[in-house]
């Protein structure tokens, strides 16, 4: 009986350990750890559009489990319906749109009323309305003491095609409630944010003979050239201190990925192949990169160091792996696995890491592609395409969920975060 | 028995370990009231000086050049292309003016893949040309990925069309 007892509990112990990276296991921990929440929404004029991007924001968190019901009631007392006294907090909040934008927030213990934050937020333009309820479901967030989420109040860029040889580069918050093109005319593509605090961004102009970089701040429209090439250029990557870029650049006609320091200008060249190597990222605190290469007959992820020397394989799955993100020692990459050259595409999105082999979807089904990690790594964007109609998705990789927003621009180019 | 019940609650304390929440701040310390601190609006420029408003220009081959076409995912030169080349060779020799070569894609690949494959379309037409003597400093080469696709219908035909390389002169 004793013995017995010895192999169940090593049996025990082996599974929790084979299937300790199983994301279903992790779900239901996690189901656990977020905070029930509700909002009541105390507006002189309900819109829902406010709620449901309060109630992305709460989603995609990952730290809440918020109710899907649209409360209305009293922003100013402190009492808590006996409907709600089952969850653990409750946002009390008012969104007038009246002249500007104004939103006032109150986080109150649903248990007994008692009020742990108030804040209110202005702008006066009504267009920028989404980012007042990101920041603020952000505040809250923070003073619950939970990991940041500032990446909600980020713009997403994006170039989209707008007819043959033409195209736009567009900023939108993370939800595409806000919409704006920021450069038309032309064919301008690959927007890459320059700096942390998305001031400026890079892109690719076509306008001359050559592909050339400019750098442009968005905000007061400065525009400095950076670089030009034969064949392409592209930003792919910025370094976090904002000095240095991986270029794909082809100055003899040959696609391969080079560091610019920008302070030195000086190029280095780090990849050195006859085939194709491009989307070069930083990975491991910038000491190596890894990039999208054919150099094995078909696209998929490769790394080598900044320096130089070795280039090894980092993905052993699929036979068509053509774009890619990294976050520290995070790849994920997109994988095309319909068998048909034309016709419906499959492209899923799987995650992998520098440091192992192993590999696990992120996306099953549709087009996935474009994959964006956020600022923290924890969260993943992508472009996904279900028969005609397009959509935003987010997956939240610590708490497994997923979230879509309509999509209706025209053919993406590219996509930063 | 007394060891079973050691073990067991060993486990539930290892499973139940990491499941702890932080305290939420009730002190208040932040429940004040005050602008928010969103960037204030973005600048919108037009760069509408690139070429003229006919998408023409750059959908084919001018100049007397012909367009060469190419296989799925392929950047070789097939044999059926071979009396285009010689043609755009003949062409090229006629004249000194600098050669335009543009490397064009249909619309299955994605972001940088894309690009970096019509620039080995455009690469394998400049090799080409270059072979029969032609000086390299005559010709550049630009990629234009999916950009510049001159069918959009959903056919195999249309797709055939865009996986291009266009040759003109430039201006």
């Amino acid at each position: 009986m004793r013995h017995l007892f010895v192999v169940l509990l090593s049996m025990t112990f082996f599974t929790l350990n084979l299937f300790g990276v199983d994301a279903t296991l992790k779900i239901e921990k996690d189901v656990e750890q977020r905070a029930r929440i509700a909002l009541m929404d105390g507006s002189s004029e309900q819109s829902s559009k406010v709620f449901d991007i309060l109630l992305s924001d709460l989603k995609i968190s990952g730290h809440f489990l918020p109710d899907t019901t649209h409360h209305i009631g009293d922003l100013s007392s402190n009492y808590i319906i006996p409907a709600l006294k089952s969850q653990e907090y409750v946002i009390k909040y008012a969104m007038e749109q009246q002249s500007g934008t104004k939103l006032l927030v109150r986080l109150l213990k649903a248990s007994d009323g008692t009020q742990i934050f108030k804040k209110s937020y202005a702008i006066p333009t009504k267009a920028k309305m989404p980012f007042l309820i990101h920041k603020a479901i952000s505040d809250i967030n923070n003073v619950l003491k939970y990991p940041s989420i500032s990446w909600i109040n980020r713009y997403v860029a994006y170039a989209v095609y707008t007819t043959p040889g033409r195209s736009e580069i567009r900023v939108a918050d993370y939800t595409f409630n806000y919409k704006k093109t920021i450069i038309k005319g032309g064919l301008n593509l690959f927007p890459k944010w320059a700096d942390s605090r998305q001031r400026s961004l890079y892109y690719t102009s076509y306008k001359g003979t050559l592909p050339t970089l400019y750098k442009l701040n968005i905000y007061n429209g400065t525009k400095t050239k950076i670089a030009s090439s034969e064949g392409m250029l592209v930003c792919s990557d910025v370094s976090k201190n904002g000095s240095k870029l991986l270029l794909t650049m082809a100055p003899e006609g040959q696609a391969d990925i080079y560091e610019l320091d920008l302070a030195s200008k000086a190029k280095r060249r780090v990849t050195d192949f006859k085939g194709i190597d491009v989307n070069g990222r930083y990975v491991d605190d910038e000491s190596r990169i890894i990039f999208i290469s054919n150099r094995l007959g078909y696209a998929n992820v490769f790394k080598k160091s900044i320096q130089g020397g070795a280039t090894s394989q980092v993905v052993y799955h699929g036979r068509n792996n053509n774009a890619c993100d990294a976050h520290g020692d995070k790849i994920v990459y997109s994988s095309r696995e319909s068998n048909n050259a034309f016709g419906d595409n499959t492209f899923n999105l799987y995650l992998a890491s520098t440091g192992s082999s192993d590999t696990r979807p992120i996306t099953t089904t549709g087009s996935n592609q474009f994959p964006r990690f956020s600022t923290d790594g924890s969260v993943i964007l992508f472009l996904k395409q279900s028969g005609r109609s397009s959509s935003i998705g987010y997956t939240n990789l610590t708490s497994h969920q997923s979230l879509l927003f309509p999509f209706n621009d025209r053919k993406v180019q590219s996509i930063d975060w | 028995m007394t060891h079973k019940l050691l073990i067991t609650t060993a486990i539930v304390s290892l499973i139940l370990g990491g499941c702890a929440q932080p305290a939420p701040d009730l002190d208040g310390k932040n429940n004040i009231s005050d602008a928010n601190h969103i960037e204030g609006e973005t600048v919108s420029i037009d760069e509408n000086t690139f070429g003229s408003d006919s998408a023409g220009n750059y959908n084919s081959s001018s100049d007397g050049f012909k367009s060469i076409y190419f296989g799925f995912a392929d950047y070789s030169i097939s044999s059926n292309m071979e009396n285009n080349m010689n043609h755009n060779i003949e062409v090229a020799n006629a004249g000194a003016s600098k050669i335009k070569i543009e490397g064009n894609c249909d619309e299955f690949g994605t972001d940088e893949y894309n690009y970096a494959l019509g620039l080995k379309r455009a690469k394998a037409v400049k090799d080409s040309i270059a072979a029969q003597g032609i000086d390299t400093s005559r010709m550049v080469m630009v990629s234009f990925g999916e950009s510049n696709a001159v069918c959009t219908e959903p056919s195999d035909s249309c797709y055939d069309r865009n996986r291009r390389v266009d040759i003109r002169l430039m201006k």
